[in-house]
């Protein structure tokens, strides 16, 4: 079975912010919430570089571990989603997450209203494949209809790259070995014994 | 005389208060909302949704066209 992972490459990605774009367009997500972002290091210096950031969909998921409701389930193709029903909004799965993913709309304190909202890899939530439902819930079922993660699927530099781990981390080895430095190309620090510069 | 009656109307607005509370409790209890449920997704919408399609080999295949192409 297929395990669905995001990987950014930093060495495209121009911080465009059409995959945020692209991911509240897509699913409606409300005001107040960015399922996804890019956050840049060294912004402005030599080295900045800039990653696209949303769920990472752990393999072991500190939300799924905290949550008192026990509302979070992985998927077998191992998507980690939770179900709006049961999340009371209490905002543990936020504070949680090392990435941040959860968010909570701003529309009161936690637990006073509301359900936590994060990326659910397009595809969708527990309700009935393409119901209205589920897209009022979670946005669009982009997996369910033969598709990929739109704010991959649409990125222009080809940084983000969203699929089955094992086919994108094949992508990507190759790119680097092909770079041939940088951004951790393979045995460049053992070899060299430096820290990569570029 | 006087006296009498306006302790008497305490009285009977204590009584109106304390039977107006209880009519709220029962308003209260009458519209109480019913513990939350979860949405059971059964079998079928716990299956795995990827499949790769042709819409997902030609993504595989534009993201790695660098280095993928033979």
């Amino acid at each position: 079975m297929a395990r669905m992972k995001f990987l950014c490459d930093a060495d495209r990605c121009i911080e465009c912010n059409a995959c945020v774009t692209a991911c509240k367009n897509e699913h409606e997500v409300p005001w107040g919430i960015n399922r996804r972002r890019v956050v840049t290091i060294n912004d402005g210096r030599p080295g900045e570089r800039s990653i696209s950031m949303a769920c990472m969909h752990c393999t072991d998921a500190p939300c799924q571990a905290v949550c008192p409701v026990d509302c979070f389930y992985t998927t077998p193709d191992h998507v980690v989603l939770h179900s709006k029903d049961l999340c009371i909004g209490c905002g543990y799965c936020f504070y949680a997450c090392p990435f941040g993913a959860p968010q909570y709309p701003r529309v009161g304190n936690f637990g006073s209203r509301g359900k936590m909202d994060k990326c659910t890899f397009c595809s969708g939530g527990p309700e009935p494949d393409g119901s209205e439902a589920e897209y009022v819930k979670y946005g669009a079922n982009r997996l369910a209809e033969g598709k990929l993660p739109l704010c991959a699927e649409m990125c222009s530099t080809k940084s983000l790259l969203a699929g089955d781990g094992d086919i994108i981390a094949a992508i990507y080895k190759a790119r680097v070995e092909k770079r041939g430095y940088g951004s951790g190309a393979w045995g460049w620090s053992t070899a060299y014994h430096e820290t990569i510069e570029v | 005389m006087a006296k009498a009656q306006r302790g008497m109307s305490r009285r009977g607005l204590l009584k109106g208060l304390s039977s107006g509370t209880l009519a709220l409790g029962a308003a209260a209890a009458a519209v109480a909302p019913e513990p939350a449920e979860a949405y059971d997704p059964g079998p079928t919408e716990m299956r795995g949704r990827y499949r790769e399609t042709d819409h997902v080999k030609a993504y595989y295949r534009v993201n790695g066209y660098e280095t993928l192409k033979k």
